[in-house]
């Protein structure tokens, strides 16, 4: 099925959101960021390579996250981001506006059935 | 595994990203499709599901190279097609914008050249000279508080002294009771034989009241300057000496302080040493106290330096001091028996550093101002040049500004082209400004002050830049305006045949007209100058300086006690250098011309005794021997010159010349007429005239002549003269036989300041000639870059017209018509240029007026001369593109249309 107009928008503004929210605890290369995305979501939100690493050089570019290369034993070279302190101060605010929003929606729709 | 990484690249290709980083993100999207292909390998996919369901990943061909776009840099950015919303910085635009206008330049290296050398050749000159004015006329003393120091002096036109030096007591009497200057020193200048050390050598010594180094705040580096004790008679001699000096004959010995050497054979006790660059007043080597008596008011002789009270000026200063003469000459009637109420209004006060320059202010910017003209001239040439350029890239400017370029965005690409060129031609200029600068530092210090100190610093070359900056923004402005307003529809419809549009024609016009206007009045400039220096060449000083080689030979007192000793020894020198081969004549004077210094004294001729209040007369006093006026080649006019009878005890007699002789005696026959000096009434006080010479330019040659008497040396002995000798043999010859001879006389007795005539009257004119010299080659720069102008303007509009050319001769034109037409455009701008050129010279030679010579600024040859030569020029350039014209092919022309 093609995704909607509706389906497009909501993606584009949430990908950033759930990457910081990914990287909060770990630091993750990106073909274990769009699993994670993948599994979590049950496949409802799936990021592939041609907007999950524009994704990152842009939030790399505002200093949100870090990517650094890492070589570890008998794995290939990756490179790993990690939230960084700006990051985590934007995560905590789009966190709360993301609860305000979804409990503001939840209460227009339930009204709406009532 | 497959190899994705072909793929990849292929994907990033349009965003042309550094190698560097594209490898990167090659790496990390590898591995990611990798991980994608063996987990589905994994899941038990066949390899061809598995690359299918990898390359998924990067969904459709241009997706990731368009979400890319706006997060990456390019590498290289696109041509500057300067679409207005190119995602580059301002300063990524700058420097996108020099890199093109380095390609630019680099692709019509003809141009580029031509462009750059015209451009160093006129920041170079103009830089140079800037150097030059910098160093010598803004540079503040090396002093503290500079702008506070002052000298001041006074004036009696009524006897045609433009300058007079002060007493001791009229020194004594404005140190006193002066407010406006905090502290005041007096000063003479002498020199002192130092001997004892080596050969016997001659020193310009500064004779200096003890406060001289206080009021200038120069500390001394070794030992101690002068205390008010030191110029008391009873105490020993004491002097401080200068870096130089102590480097030079003490090996820069610290243990010179407190030993005493000779000084005109005099024990003298070395107090200090003065720090390195301090040598004044003019160039003193020694300085030693000056002994102030306040009752002393017979030799006008000193000078003055004084330091500015808080919030005081100079005129402040100088209507003090004119207040504080009048007062005290009318308390004195006893010292100054011609004072008239108000009668001392002539003080001159200014500031130590206009006085240090001197004359040479105006000749120096005159010439910096021409410099700038020529600067202006290369600008308004390549400002031409830069019009032809873009009115024949219109069809390149239009297609940008097609492509989305707003106009603001090609005015300022077009600028960086200029500024680009500007600043190329400045580091050209800057190159040359160096050398010239070295070029005129070794032109001496004695033709110009302070010439030097001269250097490229950091001053210098910050006004090499300011100028490439400014220069390139004059020339690159009116091209990029014009050249941004590119009508689209008629360009690209037009084909983008190269046609100036009537506009651009327009301001080229006005381009050439301006550097005609301005090579006219360089050329005048020039020309009037040059008649100026000719005129002065031409002139007859009163003397032949062939053959002749002068030098001091000074006698020191008190070894020669008395006038006595003093001639006898004199005697002896002159018989011993006539008896050197090949000397013709031989003479001793106490000055000789373009000489230093000057004795003058009032002058009263026999029943012309001026009345009172009425002005007296000053002339120059010398005293010669009677061989002197064949030695120096000054012919007799009527009468004698001196004999050996005319020594003392014998009738006082004098030699004058011819305006001396008009003045008292006009129509008169001078010989037998007797005068005096003023303030003496002794029964011998009458000189008479025994003999007439022409008038002689004593310190230039564009002096004014002033009365000139000349007495016998055994009446009127003096004890550090000039020896005038006139001789067949070369000067490397005569000089070490003079010195030989003076050895066997005295061994103690130095000869110096040694020259010919002839160098002292090139040195003399040497500031005019290097302004002139200068002057010259900017006003044929200027003529050569306004012939290029009107070349290329020409030959721009012949280019845009060959097709109507072609039709005209189609039509029955002929070629002669065709040649006209062409000659007429280039006449005609290079006329309006000469009348605006006349108007500004008319205007601008005002400030050439004083440096004329027998020639006065509306000089019509000179003028005529100017017209000529301007009208020639543009005739030259203008036969190229008319003879161009004449040619244009017929055939080639109608099929155009």
């Amino acid at each position: 099925m093609e995704p909607t107009l509706y389906d497009r928008e909501l993606k584009k503004g949430s990908t950033e959101f759930l990457v910081l929210a990914l990287l909060e605890h770990e630091p993750r290369h990106g073909y274990e960021l769009s699993k994670l995305i993948a599994s979590r979501s049950r496949g409802v939100v799936r990021l592939h390579v041609a907007s999950l690493y524009p994704l990152l050089y842009r939030l790399e570019r505002r200093g949100w996250i870090s990517g650094r290369w890492v070589e570890k034993p008998r794995q290939r070279r990756r490179r790993y981001y990690r939230l960084t302190p700006v990051g985590a101060t934007v995560l905590d605010d789009q966190r709360r506006s993301w609860v305000a929003f979804v409990g503001a929606i939840n209460r227009i729709t339930r009204l709406g059935h009532a | 595994m497959p190899d994705w990484t072909g793929e990849i690249r292929r994907r990033l290709a349009p965003l042309a990203l550094a190698p560097e980083r594209e490898v990167e993100i090659v790496q990390e999207i590898t591995q990611h499709l990798d991980d994608c292909y063996g987990d589905a390998l994994a899941r038990g996919a066949t390899p061809a599901v598995a690359l299918e369901q990898a390359l998924v990943e990067l969904e459709g061909s241009d997706a990731l190279a368009v979400a890319l776009r706006g997060v990456e840099r390019p590498a290289i950015p696109p041509a500057p097609i300067g679409g207005a919303g190119s995602p580059a910085g301002p300063l990524a635009m700058v420097a996108q914008d020099v890199r093109y206008a380095l390609r630019g330049l680099r692709q019509r290296p003809g141009f580029s050249v031509l462009a750059i050398l015209t451009l160093a050749l006129g920041i170079g000159a103009t830089t140079t000279l800037f150097g030059v004015v910098d160093a010598v006329l803004l540079r503040p003393l090396p002093f503290p508080h500079p702008e506070q120091l002052i000298t001041f002096f006074g004036t009696a036109p009524e006897k045609r002294l433009t300058e007079v030096a002060y007493t001791e007591g009229l020194f004594q009497v404005f140190h006193d009771r002066s407010r406006s200057m905090q502290s005041m020193a007096a000063f003479d200048t002498w020199g002192t034989t130092l001997t004892g050390y080596g050969d016997p050598e001659r020193l310009d010594l500064g004779l200096v009241s003890t406060d001289f180094f206080t009021v200038l705040g120069t500390r001394p580096l070794l030992g101690r300057t002068f205390m008010p004790d030191d110029a008391k008679s009873d105490t020993a001699t004491v002097a401080i000496i200068g870096h130089a000096l102590w480097r030079r004959r003490f090996g820069a010995d610290s243990g010179v302080v407190g030993r005493t050497i000779l000084l005109n054979n005099l024990p003298t006790l070395v107090i200090g040493v003065m720090p390195a660059g301090f040598d004044y007043p003019d160039k003193s080597e020694v300085w030693m106290p000056l002994r102030l008596h306040a009752t002393t008011f017979n030799c006008w002789c000193l000078n003055t330096v004084a330091r500015l009270a808080p919030h005081q000026t100079a005129d402040q200063a100088r209507v003090e001091i004119d207040r504080i003469s009048d007062a005290f000459a009318a308390s004195r009637r006893d010292i100054f028996p011609d004072y008239r109420p108000g009668g001392s209004g002539g003080t001159v006060a200014m500031s130590l550093l206009q006085r240090t320059v001197g004359n040479v202010r105006l000749p120096l910017i005159v010439v910096l101002a021409a410099g700038g003209f020529v600067l202006l001239i290369a600008c308004a040439n390549i400002a031409t040049l830069l019009l032809a350029r873009a009115a024949a890239r219109q069809r390149e400017l239009s297609v940008r500004c097609c492509l989305g370029a707003s106009r603001r965005r090609i005015a300022a690409q077009l600028l960086t082209e200029s500024l680009v060129l500007s600043c190329s031609g400045a580091a050209g200029g800057i190159l040359l400004s160096i050398w010239g600068i070295g070029a005129l530092r070794h032109l001496g210090p004695d033709t110009v002050p302070r010439i030097d100190q001269v250097s490229v610093d950091p001053r210098v070359l910050g006004f090499g830049i300011a100028l490439a900056l400014v220069t390139g923004a004059l020339f690159g402005l009116a091209p990029a305006l014009r050249a941004s307003r590119v009508d689209l529809q008629l360009t690209l419809k037009d084909g983008g045949r190269a046609s100036t549009s009537g506009g651009s024609r327009r301001l080229s016009d006005v381009f050439v007209v301006a550097q005609f206007a301005v090579s006219l009045v360089l050329l005048i400039s020039a020309g009037l100058t040059l008649r100026s220096f000719r005129n002065l060449l031409a002139l007859d000083p009163g003397y032949r300086v062939q053959h002749v080689v002068v030098a001091r030979v000074p006698v020191p007192y008190p070894r020669y006690a008395n006038d006595t000793v003093v001639r006898q020894f004199y005697d002896r020198l002159l018989e011993g250098v006539r008896s050197i081969p090949g000397v013709r004549a031989v003479g001793i004077a106490d000055l000789v011309p373009l000489s230093p210094g000057n004795t003058q004294n009032n002058v009263i001729a026999e029943g012309q005794e001026p009345r009172t209040g009425e002005p007296v007369l000053v002339a120059n006093i010398r005293g010669v021997t009677p061989q002197y006026f064949e030695a120096i080649g000054t012919p007799l006019r009527a009468g004698r010159t001196f004999t050996d009878g005319d020594r003392v005890g014998a009738p006082r007699v004098a030699v004058v010349d011819e305006s001396f002789a008009h003045h008292f005696w006009p129509g008169d026959n001078p010989l037998g007429k007797r005068f005096h000096y003023g303030g003496d009434t002794t029964a011998g006080r009458w000189i008479t005239v025994v003999g007439v010479v022409p008038n002689v330019k004593h310190g230039a040659l564009d002096e004014t002549p002033s009365l000139q008497v000349y007495e016998p040396f055994a009446q009127n002995t003096r004890w550090n003269d000039y020896l005038v000798v006139r001789s067949m043999r070369s000067p490397a010859e005569l000089v070490p036989a003079l010195r030989a001879k003076l050895a066997t006389l005295d061994p103690l007795i130095p000869l110096y300041d040694v020259r010919t005539m002839q160098a002292a009257l090139d040195h003399s004119l040497a500031a005019r000639r290097i302004t002139d010299v200068l002057l010259l080659v900017f006003a044929l720069a200027a003529l050569l870059l306004a012939a290029i102008g009107i070349y290329g303007v020409v030959s721009i509009s012949v280019n845009a017209r060959v097709q109507e050319f072609g039709v005209r001769l189609a039509l029955g034109a002929q070629t002669r018509d065709l040649l006209g037409m062409v000659l007429r455009q280039g006449v005609l701008l290079a006329g309006l240029g000469v009348a605006f050129g006349l108007l500004g010279a008319f205007w601008l030679t005002r400030s050439l007026e004083s440096l004329l010579f027998g020639v006065r600024r509306f000089d019509a040859p000179t003028l005529a001369a100017g017209v000529v030569v301007l009208t020639a020029a543009s005739l030259g350039a203008s036969l190229g593109p008319a003879r161009r014209a004449a040619r244009a092919d017929v055939v080639r022309a109608l099929k155009a249309e």
